[in-house]
């Protein structure tokens, strides 16, 4: 073989599994995303027909015939009596559609069902879907795959009318405009800090970097308890400003304050980690320019903005855009700390809407704007850095 | 003269201020999320008089000395073995979450490599469009891909599994574009040397290039690791059954069952961060010159 041939080969066999994961696990639910934005799509009906029943009890139920006695009732007597719909609907228990009960009435295959119950032929345990697969002449596939309602656009007009979707979206904006540049900011003056000449320099580094390296679940907590009305932060204030009339705030339930204590949070446990990235973006300023600068008596601040500053643009932009997108998706500490409706972001309103009211497809209508609105903000981002390179 | 260097020292002095500030600002919270973990919720004096214990008391009154104790309360590691027996289950959630955080540092650990070597260094037809692509799905946020990856999961009946749990992460596109990069920085030598010795390409690869490559998978290693074991989102829709809950939402559980016991709930949050805590200091290098390596290629 040649090796040509012998190296696509091995570079297909080596690239494969995550070939086939991200088609299966990233770019399918992409494509299933957008189809069912514009669906009604209901986790519920969708599994409806994958719940498996007792065939035998189902029709005990309904014929009043006891599966031991089935053999003793004449078969056109039990057909004359027995209405399909009625069956599955009340005795299966299943909600059908209209459409669903059409096509029941004419395609059920009643005789062979009931002849199968009196020559004892079924199971004792089946599906649904399968069951329902087996008694219909055709048409039986309706069951066999849910198939949402399409309704169009429906879902995003619907999105104008809905009050938390605006909320939602822009306290994630509001979220995004006031951690980033803080953040951003701050992690600047600790990387400049720590690059002068000081001692300790790896203990400052690793200490700023714990909290990115603890879970977001972990430290809500922590400052679930911080943040609490008899807590530390009000028992602080009020040993400080209690003279000046100081009232314990409850942080976490006032609707006004508790996304800024999230965001106060958020900012806490990120600068340092991108603290990181400055300092080496700093280390790799060359000494001989600040030198020059200094010889042409520029001041510390001077510096800092005409020089420090524009050199770490490419960093600047990469932590404003990771910090974007992150912010803009913020979802585990508005779970675990956010009782209010009026506070919660797009990304939780999106887990509300798709595992809590069974609205997926109104979700994915949701997210699919998330994501156009964070494409539209990485291009704007990067575009910028394109202008000025 | 001794003006010049006094002004010369004022930079130093600044950077020293804002540096101890902005450290004590962080270990505070979880300083003080120990303190409370420490504390018992209730105890028993020297007279054999039980005592409750409020957390909330202020000030804190915390003593070293003659023993430690704050509170009023002396100190003790007994809540964390407490929320053991409190919440049975949760010696089952931190089985969980090794599993989980295990597999798919294994499968990353294996499966990024090989496909960044691929990306890097091998010619094959359609690379720079799986490339292409695989760009452009990192642009996709997680929210998208959560509800359909949900239901194909619930259509394969794998809620609730493990294998549920971890297949769709079992790679990551970051993690392929890490490895692609290291590889791309890696020196070619190593590989033509063996080429020429006659070891296929597959050989070269196990014998030769995985053990020296090494630094960068391990980097890549740990931060799968970090990450599965913190992640919350995920866990939270794939494990509706508490038995297969992880301990992020184990946390969850403790919020709402366990409200008012705050000595549980900081020694289940201390309890689930002392491994990274660990982990971190013990490849603090690894941790720092990733970080530094993803910046630099932004």
């Amino acid at each position: 073989m040649k090796h040509k041939t012998k190296e696509a080969i091995v570079g297909y066999v080596f690239s494969l599994p995550i070939i086939i994961t991200v088609i299966v696990f990233t770019i399918y639910p992409i494509i299933a995303a957008f189809y069912y934005s514009v669906t009604d799509y209901q986790p519920l009906e969708a599994r409806k027909f994958t719940y498996t029943f007792n065939p035998y009890e189902s029709l005990e139920f309904n014929t009043g015939i006891l599966r031991e006695e089935a053999k003793d009732y004449p078969l056109d007597q039990m057909i004359q009596s027995f209405d399909p719909v009625t069956f599955v609907e009340i005795d299966v228990g299943v909600n059908l559609s209209d459409e669903d009960k059409e096509s029941i009435r004419k395609n059920f295959d009643s005789l062979n069902l009931l002849s199968d119950y009196r020559d004892r032929k079924l199971p004792t345990e089946i599906k649904i879907s399968d069951f329902l697969m087996k008694y219909m002449k055709s048409d039986g596939e309706r069951f066999a795959k849910y198939r949402p309602k399409f309704v169009g656009l429906e879902n995003f007009k619907q999105m104008f009318k809905d009050m938390y979707f605006y909320t939602s979206l822009s306290n994630a904006f509001l979220y995004s405009i006031v951690v980033v540049p803080i953040q951003t900011l701050l992690a600047i003056i600790l990387a400049v800090a720590a690059n002068s000449k000081i001692r300790g320099k790896n203990f400052f580094k690793s200490v700023f970097f714990l909290p990115a390296v603890t879970s977001s679940a972990a430290l809500s907590m922590i400052f679930w308890l911080i943040y609490s009305k008899p807590g530390i932060l009000n028992q602080v204030l009020m040993s400080l400003f209690g003279r000046f009339g100081f009232q314990p705030i409850d942080y976490l339930n006032e609707p006004g304050i508790a996304l800024f204590a999230i965001m106060l949070m958020n900012i806490w446990s990120t600068a340092g980690y991108f603290m990181i990235t400055f300092l080496a973006g700093l280390q790799d300023i060359p000494s001989s320019i600040y030198e020059a600068a200094m010889i042409d008596g520029a001041t510390g601040w001077q510096t800092f903005w005409k020089i420090t500053m524009p050199l770490l643009r490419p960093q600047i932009v990469f932590v404003s855009i990771m910090g974007t997108i992150g912010c803009m998706q913020v979802f585990d500490q508005i779970y675990f700390l956010i009782k209010n409706l009026r506070n919660i972001t797009i990304s939780f309103y999106i887990y509300k809407n798709a595992f809590e009211y069974g609205k997926m497809g109104y979700a994915s209508s949701l997210a699919v704007v998330l994501f156009a609105i964070i494409l539209a903000l990485s291009l704007i981002q990067r575009k910028v850095v394109k202008e000025e390179y | 003269m001794e003006k010049k260097s006094s002004k010369k020292n004022w930079p130093v002095i600044i950077s020293y201020i804002v540096l101890i500030a902005y450290a004590i600002a962080t270990l505070f919270p979880f300083t003080w999320a120990l303190l409370v973990s420490l504390t018992p919720i209730t105890y028993t004096d020297e007279n054999g008089n039980p005592h409750g214990v409020n957390i909330f008391d202020w000030p804190p009154n915390v003593k070293l000395f003659p023993r430690p104790s704050a509170f009023g309360a002396p100190l003790t590691f007994q809540n964390y073995k407490l929320i053991f027996e409190v919440v049975p289950l949760y010696g089952r959630w931190l089985l969980n979450t090794v599993i989980y955080a295990g597999l798919l540092t294994i499968g990353n650990f294996l499966l990024d490599a090989l496909g960044g070597y691929a990306f890097a260094r091998l010619k094959f037809p359609l690379k720079d469009m799986w490339f292409t692509l695989f760009l452009a799905t990192m642009m996709v946020p997680s929210q998208v891909t959560l509800i359909p990856q949900y239901n194909m999961l619930v259509n394969y009946g794998l809620i609730n599994t493990y294998t549920g749990m971890f297949l769709p992460k079992l790679t990551n596109i970051f993690g392929l574009f890490l490895m692609r990069q290291f590889f791309l920085n890696f020196p070619k030598e190593l590989e033509e040397a063996a080429r020429i010795d006659g070891s296929g390409i597959l050989r070269t690869y196990f014998t030769i290039v995985l053990p020296n490559a090494m630094p960068g998978v391990s980097a890549l290693a740990i931060y799968t690791f970090l990450g599965a074991w913190n992640d919350f989102q995920w866990p939270l829709i794939i494990a509706s059954r508490k038995e297969m809950y992880t301990l992020t939402v184990g946390l969850n559980f403790f919020k709402s069952s366990y409200y008012t016991y705050w000595q549980y709930m900081m020694a289940a949050s201390i309890f689930m961060t002392i491994p990274m805590i660990i982990i971190f200091l013990s490849f603090q290098k690894q941790f720092i010159e990733t970080g530094r390596a993803v910046a630099v290629k932004g």
